[in-house]
Formats: C-alpha cells, structure tokens, sequence
C-alpha cells in the first residue's frame, strides 16, 4: 500500500498515534480525539477497576457474615447506598463529554454532507473551471473547493456503471481493467485537485460504493437518486479500491472498482 | 396404562426423528451437488468398458488464469468412420472456464459443454479450457457416447450404443487438501451436536434419578418435560435450547473463520458463505441469545418476586414451543442448499427479488413464529412483574434483575410488532407477489429499513439489559454490599429503554435517509453513552468500601466491566459522522457489536450460569474449572475481536465471503499485515469455541457428582434465596383451591415504609380528583 506523504502544506498536522495509511485527514483527526478520551475515560474506570479489584478484597475470602458490609439478609431489601453527589456527577461529567464531542463532529458532519447549492464546494464548475480544492488550515481536515464537477455513478448486481457525462477526459475517464484478484472491473480516473459530486441510483436492488482512500460511502438505492462527494485532494493516493459494502447478493464481495487519480 | 401410554409416545417421537432426520440426509446428494456428476444424455443403462475415453490436454497442476487446449476423444464401441453418426460427448468442470475451438462443440455454461449437431460424426473433438484465478481441486467429469449410427439414431434412439465415463482430479500450484462441502459439515456438526446433547442430557438425568428411567416411569417423566406449565422447567428447557443454538451458532462462525483465515480462500463459495453470516447473525440473536435471556427470566422472576409461577404459565409454555418449530423453518432452506442469504437484517429489495434463495421464505415465515412467541412472552413477564409481586415489594424495592427483564420485556413488547409487520410484508410479498417492496411498482426499500432498525435497535438493548440486571446482582453480593445507586441504576434503566427507540437512524447513516433525521439520531445516540455511564460507574462504586469475595461469577462480572467499556468507547465512534461513514460496514462494527454482545450479553450470560447454577439444580459447580474457563475464554475471546477494529479502519468489509491485500504485483482493498491477523483471528476464535466446553463439562460433572447446594451460597437478599435449592413446585407458598397462602413477605432495611408515595407520587396525588367513596379526600 502506497504510504500517503505530506498531506498538507504546511499549517496543522494531525499526529499519527497509529498508522493508518488508508484514511483521510478528516478521519484521522476525529479518530486521534476520540481515541484521547477513550484513553481518559478508560484510564479512570479501568484504573478504578484495578484498585477495587486488589484492594478491598475479602480478607477471609469467605462469604460469612462477619464482612458482610451492609448486612445482607434474604428477604429484607438492603439499606440503600448511594451518594447523589456523586451520581449526578457521573450523569453529568459524561453528558459534558458527549456535548464536546458532538461539538468537534459537528462541522466534519456538515463536511461530508454539504450542500450542492453554495455549501463547501461551491457550485457546479464550467467549462475549463477548476475545483482546486485545499484542506482548511486548523480546521479538522475540511475541505473546501471552488467549484465541484458531476459524474453518475449507477449499481446494478454485480458491477459498477461510471459515467463522466460531458467532462473532458483530463477531468474525468472510464475504461475496464482487468485486475490481478477482481478479475475485470471499472475503472474511473480522476485528477487530483477537483472534487466531483456523484448523483448516483441502482437498478436492482441496494447497493453502496465505499471509496476505501476516501473514507466515505453512502447507499445507491433504486427508485431513488443519493449523492456522494469525492473530494480528491492533492495526498491522494494514487490507486484505491471501490467496494461494494451494502450486501446485494451473491457476488457481493466481488462488486469492485478502481479509482485512479492523476496531476 | 401408563407403560401403553409411554411407549406411544417414544414410538411417536422415533418417527418424527427419523422423519426430521432422514430427507435431511438422503436430499444432500441431489440438493447440494448439482450439475457435478449429471449432463450425461447416456445411451444405454450402464456405462461399457468397451468404449475407452481419453481427455488429452489436462495439465498434472495447471497455473493461474492459462488457457488450456484440451482434446476429448474415444475409441471402441459400435463406432466405426462409415457410420452416419459416430459419437457425442459432455464434458464437466469444476472451476474454471470451458470453451470452444470450432463449431464442433457448444458451450451451455462456463462449467459445460457437448458436442453439436455437426460434431456428431467424429470421435475427437478440441476444446479450451482457462483455469481458476485460485487454487482449488478441480475436477473433469467427461460422458461420451459411442454411436452406431443406426436407422433409429435418427428418431432419437440409441439402440445398441455404449457410453462410458472419465473423471479426472487436478490441482494448482498450490495443492488443495481435498475438502468436504461446507454444508455437509455443518449437517454433519448439527446432527452430532443434538445427538451429543440428548444423549448427555439423558445420562444426565438417568444418574441424578436412575429410578424415573424405570420403563414404566419413563414415559411419564418425558412426557411431564414436554408438557409442563411449571415456570422453572420451561426455563430449563429454553436454557437446553439457547445453549444448543449457541454451539450451532459458533460452528457457522468457525466455518466463516476458516473461510476468512487467507485471502482470496475458497473453503466457502460466495452463495455458501452468504447463507452462514445470515443464520449466524439470526441464529446467535433470536435462537441463542433470546431463549438463554427467558431462560434466566422464567427461573428468577418468579422466584425473585416471591410468585408462585408466572401469571400466565400455559403462554408461556406456548411461547417456549414455538421456538423449535421457527428454528426449523429457519434452517429448512439450509438442509436444501437454498438457505435464506439475506444477512440477519434481510435488507429490501433484495430480500424479496428473485436473486434471494428459496429459503428466505421459510426465514422470515420462522421468524414470524418468533414474534408471536416474543410477544406472547411480554405480555406474560409484564403481568407478573406488575401484580404478582409479594407484599412489601414495591416497584422501588424489585432486584435489578427482575427491573431489566421488565426494561427490556417493555422495549420488546412495543417494537417487535414493526417487525413482525415487515416480515409479514416480505412474506407477502415473496408468496402472493403483493408489491410492498417491488420498486417497480412504487415500493420504497427504506421502509423495510425503518421497520427493522425501528425493532432492531431495542431488538440489542433487549438482550444486553437483562445482562445489566445479572451484573447488578452478582457484583453486590460478590462484594457484599447492596448496589450502589439502586435508584439511579433504576432510573439508567429506564433511561436505556427510553433512548432505545430513538437512535435505530443510526444504523441507515449512508442510507439515503433524510440529513436532518440523521442529525437528531446523531445526537440521541451520543446520549445513549450518559445511561451506560452511570450503570458502569455505579458498579464500580458497589465495590468501594466492599469485601470481595472471588468466585468465578465474580469474575466474568469483571471480566464483563472491562469488554463491555471497550465495546461501549468503540461505540462512541459511529455517531461521529466523518469517522462513520468509513467505518460504516466494516469490521470495525463487526467487533464493535461483538464486543458487547459477546463481551456484554454473553459474559453476562456466564456470570448468571455460575450465580444461579446452585440455586437451579442443587449441585455447586467447580470453582476450579470455572476459573479456567474463565482465562481461556477471556483471552481467546479479546485475540478473537480486538484486531477487528484495525482491520475495519483498512478498509476490510463486513459480509464479502473473501478479501485481497495488495501485494507489489497487485492492487487488493487491504495491506499485507491483514493476512496475518486474519490467521491470529481465526486460531483464536477456535480457542474461544473449544474453551466453553470447559463451562459445559463443569455443568456435567457438577449435575452427577456436585457438592449440595445450601439455600443462600453466596449470602444475597433477594427471595431466590429462600427457599430451597433446587426450588420446589410451586416455588412458593401452596393454593387451598380459593387463595394462595404462606407467600413470602419483603422487609426493607431502611427506613421508609414500602409503597409509600415518593416525591413525584404525591405531587401527581395533588392533581387528582379526591375520590368520593374516601369522603372526598385523596387516599
């Protein structure tokens, strides 16, 4: 696998606790944040685990009634013991957690869903137009683009349809290729730099293209159009799979596709 | 009368065996197998060793993806060059492609191929054959008629031709242990299975009460098993039945590890494997996990509410024996080769299309049986939680055992009736071609998604809760305290199943779903994690202060805060939408739910078969091999589905029945390291399998020579405790015909007298209307 190198120009970098050289900067981020406070909350109740394991242990390891702590009896409901101090604590420290936590997924959320109408990437390019799209500096890995191109991207059991529609070839082209372990699957070229919004639909049943390098995927379901933006930025690397990962049957996970992108 | 009447029964019961069992194994040949040894238009009975075949051509060990020239010809026979017709042929393969050099031979599928009209008249014939992309052993099977080209040849006939046959084995570069069809392995691994557990159980039985095995008493003593009302015996026989499906369950999962352990493998074709994930993820939810939850819940709420039995012990009954007939139907398709192929979620449309194998029909029909069985069972739980409680239990006074399985009786009871409709949609649909899901005509495949997620969001809250509710209880009186925050654990509860129903959106994230539903159900699944949180944090507060004491129920409640906190944070990634949308279908998820599913439920499952076991059958179980079991399982169980997580971030798929990793000659969806750990996982997963037979020796040994259980081994409250171990029936109290007498009464250790109004109760008394028979006071 092609190591990705020198994501960004310069500005913020996320670090790489592990190396996963599939994804994108947007994942990485949000994962490198969550996999901090998953340390921390894990530290705390695992630490506290630990302690109470070992420390107040039994010391007779009998069930007698000697240590019996709050005098257990059958058949008499135990004399409550509970501290709303601390209950409404952990109800809310966790709430505030989770609160932090909406707040730093919300503006990627409004990333890999935004509006073909003037969201981040614009309008529709013309002719000749080009996306040039950039990670914003500090920002999460939000990519913003001037303008997006259109491509159709069509499921059908078990093969991929890509259609450039009237992009020129340099922008966007199709072709077969026949692979070492897929066997012949589509092939779609894309140049790095330009972001493209697939309008896609199926023709049988549900079908769901991941572009693996660009983490993203949504379903392609028939009767009903869906969109994916696939923002290729100038990191891309250089050859991915596309896979299906909405079961569809049979050939399933033979359902591939490759995408190439170019300078 | 009684001797007649037994011997009717076993006489009965033998044939239905024999009657379950016996299509079963003779349909495998002609079910599964196929075209593999058919095509032959043979002329004559029996083949004539006459007639010698020859297939030239066939390498010893063919290479990857080359085409091979192949010559199929014969020799003896009635043939001679004067005939008019000389001869024909059928040539058969396993893998790879035939096709054809002249207009001599036809091919009908890449598999097959004959002769033509004008290759009637020749005994050789050339053709081509291009070998898999993979290694396999493949066979040729080649049928050739020697003709005599006689006057009836014409009409059809085939007077006085011979035939003969010829089947030849090769292998690839790498050669292929010879192998046995996955199916047949797994009828196989079933029948044993079922008839290992039958004939434990009886011996069992037969050494803990020899005398019932009497013939005379037999008869009666199995038919009691069959038809009894009593609560404690049907949660017996819900618990024989779970940890049936349990094993069955884990067989499919190891045939999907061997399937997974190297890339590019073909132990399990695409259509096979498709079938084992879908009955695996049925199987393990409804056949397993849900009967081991009414099992525990049939044994202690009763005995836990001080009840005599359950309110309405024939339902119950019912509710039991519609689950073997539904696990029937569900499999029936797998005994065929057909089995349903949907995924446990059965997405429309492709559950209702033409490409879905015959067996979905008899799925979802099976598992229609199950929704009236789970909702035969909510009504029968919520009755006897809320009137059959003893005198001075009041809600806020119920073991937190009893509290889940009213959670998670509540969420099943309101969600289960939107699958039971989808699944009747679907069955419709499949049978009398109604049009719910038929795109053409305008049905919208989101809806079978709503209706799914709607029931199966709560569907998993349903069987990890009651899990909460033994976890609560063994961690208290391990550390011989009361629960920390039995109101807030009440209220967490309740909260659960409250959020439950509000965050399934998640689950349809890349759905096509509308955003700003996706949006709420982005926040409401963030909260699930405050509910969760207080539950953790209070078990682990019960312990401050404590005196613990090891046993090995102690020990998977451990074991069961340490997984199901890791599945919980792993959990907090979905909701991030950035990170799902990768993460989505992929074996991130896979280990996450495993995580608390296996981690959750199932290890709360173990903790309350070591907790309650004494209490059950009077026999204690050995502390020394529940501990064993214990390291094995936890160890082999994290190796099974930590590196999950990582494999899912490659980029690896949940339900492709291969994967590749990119090597320097070619492009696959993962890196090289995927192999390894897919080995790791798949050696581990057999470790994980083979260690809970440790727990079922325990069980066995325990059930024939086990140390008396005393009524009250681990020093606990509640009223299961009280009476004696194993219970009597019924389990409490006795009935003069009229009323119920001698029923136990709850005290309460603190100060405030049960049933009396809390806070928020009188505050509501305050807004009701006085009532006139009380003077026009409120009570």
């Amino acid at each position: 696998m092609t190591e990705k190198a020198g994501h960004l120009s310069g500005g913020f970098r996320p670090v790489r606790l592990v190396n996963m050289s599939v994804t994108t900067v947007i994942f990485e981020t949000l994962w490198n944040e969550y996999i901090f406070w998953s340390l921390v909350v894990g530290a705390i109740a695992f630490g506290w685990l630990y302690h109470h394991s070992f420390w107040y242990l039994s010391k007779s390891g009998e069930v007698g009634s000697t240590e019996n702590i709050d005098d257990l009896q059958v058949g008499v409901f135990p004399r409550h013991n509970d501290n709303i101090k601390l209950e409404v604590a952990w109800t809310l420290l966790p709430f505030i957690l989770i609160i932090y936590l909406t707040y730093i997924s919300w503006a990627p959320l409004d990333a890999m869903w935004t509006s073909p109408i003037d969201g981040n990437h614009g309008g529709e390019c013309e002719e000749g137009e080009s996306s040039n799209n950039r990670i914003l500096e500090g920002s999460r890995g939000i990519i913003r683009s001037d303008c997006y191109h259109i491509i159709e991207i069509t499921a059908q059991q078990w093969f991929w349809s890509f259609d450039c529609l009237d992009l020129s070839t340099e922008i966007c082209d199709t072709d077969i290729e026949s692979m070492e372990v897929y066997g012949s699957v589509p092939e779609l070229f894309l140049k790095r730099g330009e972001t493209y919004l697939a309008n896609m639909t199926s023709l049988d049943v549900t079908h769901a293209p991941w572009f693996q390098h660009l983490g993203t995927k949504e379903d392609t379901v028939p009767g009903q159009n869906t969109q994916l933006w696939l923002p290729i930025t100038l990191d891309m690397t250089e050859e991915s799979m596309i896979l299906c990962a909405e079961y569809c049957g049979d050939a399933h996970s033979v359902m591939a596709g490759k995408l190439s992108v170019h300078d | 009368m009684n001797t007649k009447l037994s011997r009717g029964l076993i006489a009965t019961l033998l044939i239905i065996s024999a009657m379950l069992v016996i299509p079963s194994t003779t349909s495998q040949p002609a079910g599964i197998e196929g075209i593999g040894s058919g095509g032959c238009n043979c002329h004559g009975p029996s083949p004539d060793s006459r007639v010698s075949v020859v297939l030239d051509g066939v390498p010893e060990s063919y290479n990857y993806s080359e085409t091979y020239n192949l010559t199929v010809s014969f020799s003896g026979g009635p043939t001679s060059p004067e005939n008019m017709n000389q001869g024909g042929f059928h040539l058969y393969t396993s893998h790879g492609e035939l096709g054809v050099v002249d207009g001599t031979a036809q091919v009908w599928n890449s598999n097959e191929l004959s002769h033509t009209e004008a290759g009637n008249d020749q005994t050789s014939w050339d053709v081509t054959w291009k070998a898999p992309q993979t290694d396999s052993n493949v066979e040729f099977v080649l049928h050739v008629n020697s003709v005599n080209g006689n006057a009836d040849g014409v009409a059809g006939g085939t007077s006085g031709d011979y035939w003969n046959r010829l089947s030849i084995q090769i292998s690839g570069p790498i050669e292929v242990l010879e192998q046995a069809d996955p199916f047949v392995v797994l009828t196989v691994l079933i029948l044993v299975s079922a008839i290992l557990l039958a004939l434990t159980l009886t011996y069992v039985f037969y050494s803990r009460d020899p005398e019932s095995f009497d013939w005379e008493k037999f008869g009666p003593w199995i038919s009691d098993w069959l038809t009894t009302t009593d609560h404690k015996k049907i949660g017996t026989l819900y618990f024989v039945a779970g940890l049936f499906f349990l094993g069955v369950g884990g067989i499919m999962a190891l045939l999907i590890r061997i399937q997974l352990s190297v890339p590019g493998n073909d132990f399990l074709t695409q259509e096979q494997y498709n079938q084992f994930f879908t009955l695996h993820g049925t199987t393990m939810i409804f056949l397993a996990a849900m009967p081991m939850i009414n099992g525990f819940a049939n044994w202690m709420v009763p005995l836990q509410i001080g009840a005599p039995d359950l309110a309405l012990p024939r339902i119950n009954a019912m509710s039991f024996w519609l689950q073997p007939f539904a696990a029937i139907l569900i499999f029936t398709g797998v005994f065929s080769g057909a089995g349903a192929d949907t995924g446990w979620t059965g997405y429309a449309p492709y559950v209702v299309s033409e490409g879905a194998h015959a067996g979905t029909t008899m799925w979802a029909a099976g598992q229609i049986l199950l929704v009236a069985s789970s909702t035969l069972t909510g009504v029968n739980f919520l009755t006897t939680i809320a009137v059959m409680r003893a005198e001075g239990m009041g809600w806020m006074q119920m073991p937190l055992f009893t509290w889940s399985i009213m959670i998670a009786n509540v969420m099943l009871f309101l969600s289960i009736p939107a699958f039971g409709i989808g699944l009747i949609q679907v069955f419709l649909d499949r049978v009398i071609g109604t049009a719910f899901y038929d795109i053409a005509a305008g049905g919208d495949p989101l809806l079978w998604s709503h209706l799914f997620w709607y029931f199966g969001h709560p569907e998993v809250y349903v069987v990890i809760v009651p899990s909460f509710g033994i976890i609560s209880e063994v961690i208290a009186t391990s550390a011989r305290r009361s629960i920390f925050g039995y109101r807030s654990m009440v209220y967490a509860l309740a909260g659960i199943g409250v959020v439950a129903f509000i965050v399934y959106g998640h689950h349809m994230f890349t759905s096509g779903m509308s955003p700003s539903l996706r949006f709420i159900t982005m926040l409401t699944t963030m909260l699930v994690a405050v509910p969760t949180g207080i539950k953790i944090f209070n078990w682990l507060m019960t312990m401050n202060g404590g005196s613990l004491v090891y046993r090995t129920h102690t020990l998977w409640a451990l074991g069961f805060l340490v997984t199901f906190t890791l599945g919980g944070f792993s959990g907090m990634f979905f909701p991030s939408i950035a990170m799902d949308t990768h993460l989505h279908e992929s074996y991130f998820v896979v280990a996450h739910f495993h995580y608390v599913l296996v981690g959750g439920t199932v290890f709360g499952f173990f903790a309350g078969i070591y907790y309650w076991w004494p209490k059950a059958t009077g026999k204690m179980l050995s502390e020394r091999l529940g501990a064993l079991h214990f390291l094995t399982a936890f160890i082999s169980y994290n190796a099974l589905f930590w590196p999950m997580h990582r494999l899912g971030v490659w980029g690896m798929t949940r339900r492709h029945h291969t994967y590749f990793v990119t090597t320097e000659e070619a492009l696959g969806s993962l890196p090289m390291e995927a192999a390894g750990w897919n080995m790791f996982i798949s050696v581990s997963a057999f470790i994980f399998f083979f260690s809970n037979f440790i727990m079922v020796g325990n069980m066995i040994i325990s059930s024939i020579r086990g140390v008396d259980a005393p009524a009250d081994p681990w020093g606990s409250w509640s009223f299961e405790w009280m009476t004696t171990s194993p219970p009597p029936t019924p389990s409490f109290g006795h009935f003069d015909g009229e009323k119920w007498h001698d029923l136990p009464k709850l005290k309460d250790a603190n100060d405030h007298i049960a049933n009396e109004p809390g806070v928020i109760a009188r505050w509501f008394e305050r807004l009701m209307v006085p009532n006139d028979e009380l003077g026009g006071h409120s009570e």
